[in-house]
């Protein structure tokens, strides 16, 4: 790897982070964080000036520096988008600073505060601002925006989309960023408008527009969205469910006037399907069970979208839902979004694949001789891409049950530490047990703490990004 | 008539050997010196060696003062070059008519890059689509040994063979026009019988074991099957196609797609079954070779209605066909080119054959004489013709009453489309101006057939 060059690079992001925390300073005169604002910036700002400095060079950024520049940035967004809550005193613990950026960049939406009530209108703001940041991805943003990453921009493009396909939109990278940029930027705006109407200040309207848009799920109250109504409800799971789609599809559709770009894509049509049926399970089941059933309908949609998109936003406390829903609930943390939406997770469409996959082996079974392709959306899935599929599914299985016996290992009780393994793993949040949606991170020990926070970085870099720099010959030439 | 054949391979050395049978002035063009000498020894025609792509052996054979021009050898390129030539060598606006065998599939559509419009052709002749046409209607018409479809799809020409306990058997044509009255209107057009065709007349009688052509409207076809002892059309829904090649696929694709059956395409090469399953949808794909019987009957052959033998190797064909008819298939058709082939064949007991040749040479001679006559169809065995012909309105012959006319030995009016009316004509019938008569002939008739229906008295 050329280390000098991801050196460099590495120096004009921060510069970026830096200048992306100028934009809570409008909240901050009025509360009291200017100075913590400031000095961070001062900081991220410097640092990256010093790599910029200091490593003046050029070259092409290959396979190698793409996923070492990539999991760097990542790594110092979350160690530098931590300086303002502990220097503003909201988060004095540096560990637990960190968590809580992590936790925002990666849209995890896990928070270490137990009251967010004194927490001043700047930081929350921040909290926020870290998830739609993150949500589209720190890279694709500066590929959209800096000239500096031009230069083998795909590369890194590669690294950091979700997904086992990058749709490419355009011929040049920069240009397909700009595309799932606009798209974003579009329905952020619009989703704040609607939220305005509910009775949401600027504050709160934009807040909740950022964490709902990059599937992230802090909230500004202590209640989350079960604070507003249920206008604000459905908004919100209408956007929470946009945002888990492909956002090349939103883009077809809002800038090329092609809707029908929709309905072609079979993972689409699974997602939708899932969501309806868990949604349709899950409402009626507590209907009989005694609720009420416009409200039944309300939480189940808000929950059912809130967790397969990852966001990780309540209304609601499943976890006194009877055992039934709340296994529907669960076995949607093991699913996830769609490729290229925001949202973390497998993704709906390695499901499908893995499940496609199964099927043709079945099959195989019994005609071994009959020559069956394994197709998504008409096209035929050459074989590498299934074998990397099923990879995927295998590390990220084996991250899991490895992420769940380390926080057992911290002293967490076998429900809290599977819940906390897949919910920060699946950048989700809430889960189940000590970590249910009423529950924060907070009394995690500090180890179990940084086993987190790579855990979200692993799966919002979406495991191999990350692994590849582990193996010695990444590092050898 | 003066013709040009360019290539003789199979397909040209049969269409030369016709034209000039009819007593056309054929020209064929080769490249291969032995070749041409050994045309020289078999052919009654003139034989020019050389390349039929090259402009100076285009004007030694005359080609642009020539009637028609076909191009049918192995090559595409050298097929459209030729044609362009020609056109080129022609006076404005004149010239041969143009036939080219094209392989590729591009060149067919219509709105192609270069279709054959823009190539200056008249007429494109795609073999392995011509055949897989056939092939896929014969698929669909029960025991049926040939099929053709006139008018529209209103008027039929089917073969079907004569089983030994057929009520038909012995029973001569007279006795069969007493029996069916006009309750089953049909004309037997011709009779195959040990591998040779005849144009029967009213004391031949039918015997078992004969192929009975016959054309009959497409709506009392039920009625007709129903005499010659075949029970309601069987319903055909599974067929193997063996040979995943240029036939095998459009086979496969027309019966999927437009028929709807449930279609296997058997082929040992795994690549080609891996882009049937890719191109085809609705299509089940076996990669394994069409003698592993084991295989094939774990898949559902001993169910299947039909088994298409369409590979390369016409002895693979027949071989297979013979072995999935003992495993269980209903019926079984094979795509067999050699021409010894194609008589030996349902004697072993494949049910049709088919060649890519035939269809092709048949194909070509329905462009061949243009104006009054057209050549629809061939019949398996190739030694007749089913024919269309236009009448005139200065022929001696109309209004008379069939029975009272003299037509020429070995041809037989099987059919007359009127405007939107479609004619199975008993003898009280009459022909009309304008009426389009469907023919079956032997070769040796065709010309004298153009005389008498015609009005060229000078060739009667």
């Amino acid at each position: 790897m050329n280390v000098r060059l991801t050196l460099r690079l590495l120096g004009g992001l921060l510069v970026f982070l830096a200048a992306a925390m100028a934009l809570p300073l409008p909240f901050a005169f009025t509360d009291g964080t200017t100075l913590a604002f400031l000095l961070s910036i001062a900081a991220s700002g410097g640092a990256g000036m010093i790599l910029l400095l200091a490593f003046p060079v050029r070259g092409e950024i290959g396979v190698r520096e793409g996923f070492g520049i990539v999991t760097l940035a990542w790594l110092s967004f979350s160690v530098f988008g931590a300086l303002p809550f502990v220097i503003s005193g909201a988060i004095p613990g540096p560990i637990d600073a960190v968590f809580e950026s992590m936790s925002g960049f990666t849209t995890t939406g896990a928070t270490v505060i137990t009251d967010l009530a004194p927490v001043p209108d700047a930081i929350l703001f921040w909290r926020a601002l870290t998830h739609w940041l993150g949500g589209m991805g720190i890279i694709v943003l500066s590929l959209a925006i800096l000239p500096l990453l031009g230069v083998g921009g795909m590369q890194l493009f590669q690294a950091e989309v979700p997904g086992p396909t990058a749709d490419k939109l355009a011929p040049r990278i920069q240009d397909t960023a700009k595309a799932l940029w606009g798209a974003y930027v579009l329905l952020t705006a619009v989703q704040t408008v609607l939220l305005l109407f509910g009775g949401m200040n600027l504050h709160e309207a934009l807040c909740h527009a950022f964490a709902t848009m990059a599937t992230g799920g802090f909230s500004t109250e202590n209640a989350s969205v079960g604070a507003w109504g249920p206008y604000v409800h459905w908004v919100i799971t209408l956007f929470m469910f946009l945002a888990g789609v492909n956002f090349a599809f939103h883009y077809a559709a809002l800038f090329r006037r092609s809707p029908s770009t929709y309905l072609k894509s079979e993972e689409l049509r699974l997602f939708a399907f899932i969501v309806l049926a868990a949604t349709g399970l899950t409402a009626g089941w507590n209907a009989f069970s005694g609720q009420a059933l416009g409200d039944a309908v309300r939480d189940a949609a808000f929950t059912v979208v809130s967790i397969v998109t990852t966001t990780g936003f309540a209304t609601a406390d499943y976890e006194l839902w009877p055992a039934f829903p709340l296994a529907v609930i669960v076995a949607l943390m093991l699913i996830g979004g769609c490729a290229g939406s925001t949202g973390g997770g497998v993704k709906v469409v390695r499901v499908l694949l893995v499940l496609k996959h199964a099927g043709l082996q079945l099959q195989r079974l019994i005609h071994p001789r009959e020559v069956r392709l394994l197709k998504f959306d008409d096209h035929v899935v050459p074989v590498e891409i299934t074998r990397s599929v099923l990879a995927f599914v295998i590390l990220y299985s084996s991250l899991f049950v490895a992420g769940s016996l380390a926080m057992a290992a911290c002293g967490l009780d076998l429900l809290t530490a599977a819940g906390s393994s897949i919910a920060c793993l699946g950048n989700i949040g809430p889960a189940v047990g000590g970590v249910g949606p009423t529950d924060n991170y907070a009394f995690i020990p500090a180890a179990g703490k940084v086993v987190l926070i790579f855990l979200m970085l692993l799966g919002r870099l979406e495991v191999y990004t990350v692994l590849v720099l582990a193996l010695p010959s990444f590092w050898r030439r | 008539m003066k013709a040009i054949v360019v290539g003789s391979g199979e397909v040209g050395y049969h269409i030369a050997d016709r034209l000039s049978r009819e007593g056309q002035d054929v020209t064929v063009i080769e490249k291969d010196p032995d070749r041409a000498q050994e045309l020289g020894e078999r052919l009654n025609a003139r034989i020019l060696e050389g390349n039929g792509a090259s402009p100076e052996v285009l004007e030694k054979a005359e080609a642009g003062q020539a009637d028609l021009f076909i191009a049918v050898t192995d090559l595409d390129e050298v097929n459209i070059i030729a044609c362009l030539l020609v056109a080129e060598l022609s006076p404005e606006g004149g010239g041969p008519r143009r036939i080219a065998r094209v392989k590729s599939v591009e060149y067919e559509r219509e709105d192609g890059k270069l279709n054959a419009r823009k190539l200056g052709i008249d007429k494109l002749i795609n073999p392995q689509a011509t055949v897989a046409t056939e092939i896929s209607n014969l698929v669909g018409y029960g025991a049926a040994t040939g099929v053709a479809e006139f008018a529209g799809g209103r008027v039929l020409v089917l073969g079907y063979p004569l089983a030994t306990d057929s009520p038909l058997a012995g029973v001569s044509l007279r006795e069969l026009g007493e029996i069916r009255g006009s309750m089953y209107p049909l004309v037997i057009a011709a009779v195959t019988r040990q591998e040779k065709t005849l144009i029967p007349g009213g004391d031949d009688e039918l015997k078992a074991g004969d192929t009975v052509y016959f054309a009959c409207r497409r709506h009392e076809l039920p009625a007709v099957r129903y005499l010659f002892g075949l029970s309601d059309e069987e319903s055909v829904r599974r067929v193997f196609v063996l040979g995943g090649g240029r036939v095998g696929r459009q086979v496969a694709r027309r019966l999927a797609k437009d028929k709807g059956f449930r279609v296997t395409v058997v082929d040992r090469n795994e690549r080609n079954c891996k882009s049937i399953a890719r191109d085809i949808a609705g299509v089940r794909v076996l990669n394994t070779d069409g003698t592993d019987l084991e295989t094939l009957r774990e898949e559902g052959l001993d169910l299947a209605d039909v088994f298409v033998a369409v590979t390369q190797d016409d002895k693979a064909n027949i071989l297979c066909s013979l072995l999935a008819k003992r495993v269980g298939a209903e019926r079984a058709i094979a795509l067999v080119d050699q021409p010894e082939f194609v008589t030996l064949a349902p004697s072993l007991g494949v049910d049709a054959c088919l060649s890519a040749r035939l269809a092709t040479a048949a194909a070509i001679l329905k462009h061949v004489r243009g104006g009054l006559v057209e050549t629809l169809s061939m019949l398996a065995t190739g030694d007749a013709e089913v024919l269309e012909m236009v009448l005139p309105g200065d022929n001696p012959h109309l209004e008379k009453p069939l029975k009272t006319l003299r037509l020429p030995d070995d041809s037989i009016i099987a059919s007359i489309v009127r405007g939107e009316e479609a004619i199975i004509p008993s003898g009280d019938d009459v022909l009309k101006e304008g009426d389009h008569v469907v023919l079956f002939a032997l070769p040796s008739a065709v010309p004298k057939l153009q005389g008498y229906l015609g009005n060229d008295r000078r060739r009667s």
